[in-house]
């Protein structure tokens, strides 16, 4: 298990957001998490990245613990994140979004002198990484001027650059066309079938959920409610009974 | 070269950057001349020596606010602070060049490093606020020491600055080395404009979020941003205090601020370049406004409130649009 979340809990005021919340995912694999509106899902996923401090419990990643733990530090650690909203850095160069990554990976953000060999490294890595997300023909381009779906796959590619061992995706799909949904499905099923990724994925679409992961976790009222395989999940009664009167078609 | 060849557009570009570079240094060489065309005006060389460390403050504003996206309201903290340690070291220590302007810039970097490393956890209008803070704390400091500092006198009596024990009297002298340190401030900016160091600053204004999550330690690269500024504010500051044997608190009044920021906003904020040229052309204009009419300051206001609506690129972004369509002509 790449991942553990063990009794995570968050309180704001009265509210119990995340209530001793408790799954585990295995390594390269596509593990999703869903529920209704306000389950608690964009509390956990912060909790886990380290954008807000857990009341108690942990998150263990590959062994170690990170709870509370900085972002800049998970994401050296080979935990990325990518945001609900597109999150890129809009008025650079496409391949200068990537590049930015990398040289965070290497540890030479700070450099003020760079060889000119490592400036070819850092740029060709960066082309062969657009080309996995089919970017690399608008490498050239100010990232705020791709289509939608490219940025996000754009958002994508940046957390790519870091060469994680795990990407955490906020709602992935929110926002994009049905073209866009496929584009960005299909990627995600690339990270793991060929560069052997582990990805965490908080969605609401749950049809594509349904169609893409290979287990699922089910939250309601800050609860874990159900954590199985997707067929498993279609079943499950308590599930059903959350999503009544939400789109549970699927 | 053969690419370049089979490219016409890109054989243009290339071109065209070959003239923009010669036209740099066209522009770099004639203002070295400067001490040739005003012999007869000593006053006038005077004045662009002024004008040159107005540039010097101008660019070390930029190197925060431009690269990080930082606004600081007090950067004349920085520029007061380097005039008056650099004239009280003259006038207490020694007046060699070589000890006192590096031991002030080291002074304002670790002063800045500590004061910074608050400062930098705020963003917008919080970091703004306490920048302005700060330099008010630095005004008022001034007359707390009266003693050592001449209160509002200003400190006055510092000795004529040495070079390895030469006496620096001649103002071509003056301006050359002035000048000097501002091509060699301008070019390392810039150089550092293009190096990884310069990119993640900017990514950092673009999206600090962001580049935290792909492992960019923002606070720490904002910090160095505010230590660079201070640093090279402190220079212009002490090259002043030396150059004209004496300090003002007027340096590090929030009006001093609020000008240092209107040379940036008038070249254009994040080019370097631009807020180089505010500077010079800031530092000119106040001088022959003011000589026509006591209201310069109501013209100057209503131009700065329509640099920031017509042209929010300033003097850059008007020239590079100007460049930008002879560019074009040329298709």
């Amino acid at each position: 298990m790449i991942l553990k979340v063990e009794g995570l809990s968050k309180s704001f005021g009265g509210l119990k957001a995340v209530n001793d919340a408790r799954f585990a995912v295995a390594e390269a694999s596509i593990h999703s998490i869903i529920g209704p509106n306000g389950a608690g899902k964009t509390t956990l996923f912060n909790l886990i990245t380290g954008a807000i401090p857990p009341d108690s419990g942990t998150a263990t990643f590959d062994n170690v613990d990170i709870t509370r733990w900085t972002p800049d530090r998970l994401a050296r650690a080979g935990l990325a994140r990518t945001f609900q909203r597109t999150s890129i850095f809009k008025e650079l160069p496409v391949d200068e979004n990537v590049a930015l990554a990398i040289r965070a990976r290497e540890g030479i953000s700070r450099a003020v002198w760079q060889s000119r060999g490592d400036a070819q490294m850092v740029a060709a890595e960066a082309r062969d990484i657009l080309a996995r997300v089919g970017l690399d023909s608008r490498a050239n381009a100010k990232a705020g001027d791709l289509a939608h779906g490219f940025q996000r796959a754009l958002d994508i590619a940046i957390g790519l650059a870091l060469k994680p061992r795990l990407i955490l995706m906020d709602e992935p799909l929110a926002g994009m066309s049905r073209g866009d949904r496929e584009t960005v499905a299909s990627l995600i099923t690339m990270l793991r079938d060929t560069l052997g990724l582990t990805v965490v994925v908080v969605e609401h679409d749950v049809g594509m959920v349904m169609r893409l992961s290979d287990r699922i976790t089910v939250m309601q009222h800050g609860a874990v409610i159900a954590d199985a395989p997707p067929d498993e999940i279609r079943d499950n009664a308590a599930v059903r009974s959350a999503y009544l009167h939400g789109s549970f078609a699927a | 070269m053969s690419d370049l060849a089979a490219n016409p557009a890109l054989e243009r570009r290339a071109s065209g950057r070959g003239l923009l570079i010669a036209g740099a240094a066209l522009v770099a060489v004639a203002g070295a001349l400067v001490p040739f065309w005003t012999t007869g005006a000593p006053f006038l060389l005077m004045l662009a020596s002024q004008a040159v460390i107005a540039a010097i403050l101008a660019l070390s504003l930029d190197l925060l606010t431009g690269n990080t996206g930082l606004l600081s309201f007090g950067h004349a903290a920085w520029f007061g602070f380097g005039a008056y340690v650099a004239g009280l070291l003259a006038k207490l220590v020694t007046p060699e060049m070589l000890i006192v302007v590096p031991t002030t810039v080291i002074a304002a970097c670790l002063v800045a490093a500590v004061t910074g490393a608050v400062l930098v956890r705020q963003i917008g209008k919080t970091f703004a606020i306490l920048t302005l803070a700060l330099s008010q704390i630095m005004f008022a400091l001034v007359f707390v020491a009266s003693d050592i500092t001449g209160g509002e006198d200003g400190l006055q009596g510092v000795p004529v600055m040495t070079v390895l024990g030469q006496p620096v009297v001649q103002a071509q002298t003056w301006y050359w080395l002035l000048y000097g340190v501002l091509l060699a401030a301008l070019a390392a900016s810039l150089h550092i404009r293009r190096s990884p160091l310069g990119r993640a600053w900017l990514s950092i204004r673009e999206n600090a979020e962001r580049a935290r999550f792909i492992g960019i330690d923002v606070n720490g690269l904002k910090l160095l941003a505010f230590v660079m500024s201070a640093g090279l504010g402190a220079l212009a500051g002490a090259l002043l205090a030396l150059f004209n044997g004496a300090a003002s608190p007027d340096l590090l009044s929030w009006f001093e601020s609020g000008k240092i920021l209107m040379f940036v906003v008038l070249g254009g904020v994040g080019t370097l370049v631009g807020p180089v040229l505010g500077g010079i052309v800031f530092t000119f204009a106040e001088h022959y406004v003011s000589s026509l009419t006591s209201a310069w300051l109501i013209y100057f206001g209503g131009l700065f409130i329509l640099i920031v609506i017509v042209a929010p690129g300033g003097i850059f972004g008007v020239l590079g649009h100007a460049w930008r369509r002879m560019q074009g002509q040329g298709r």
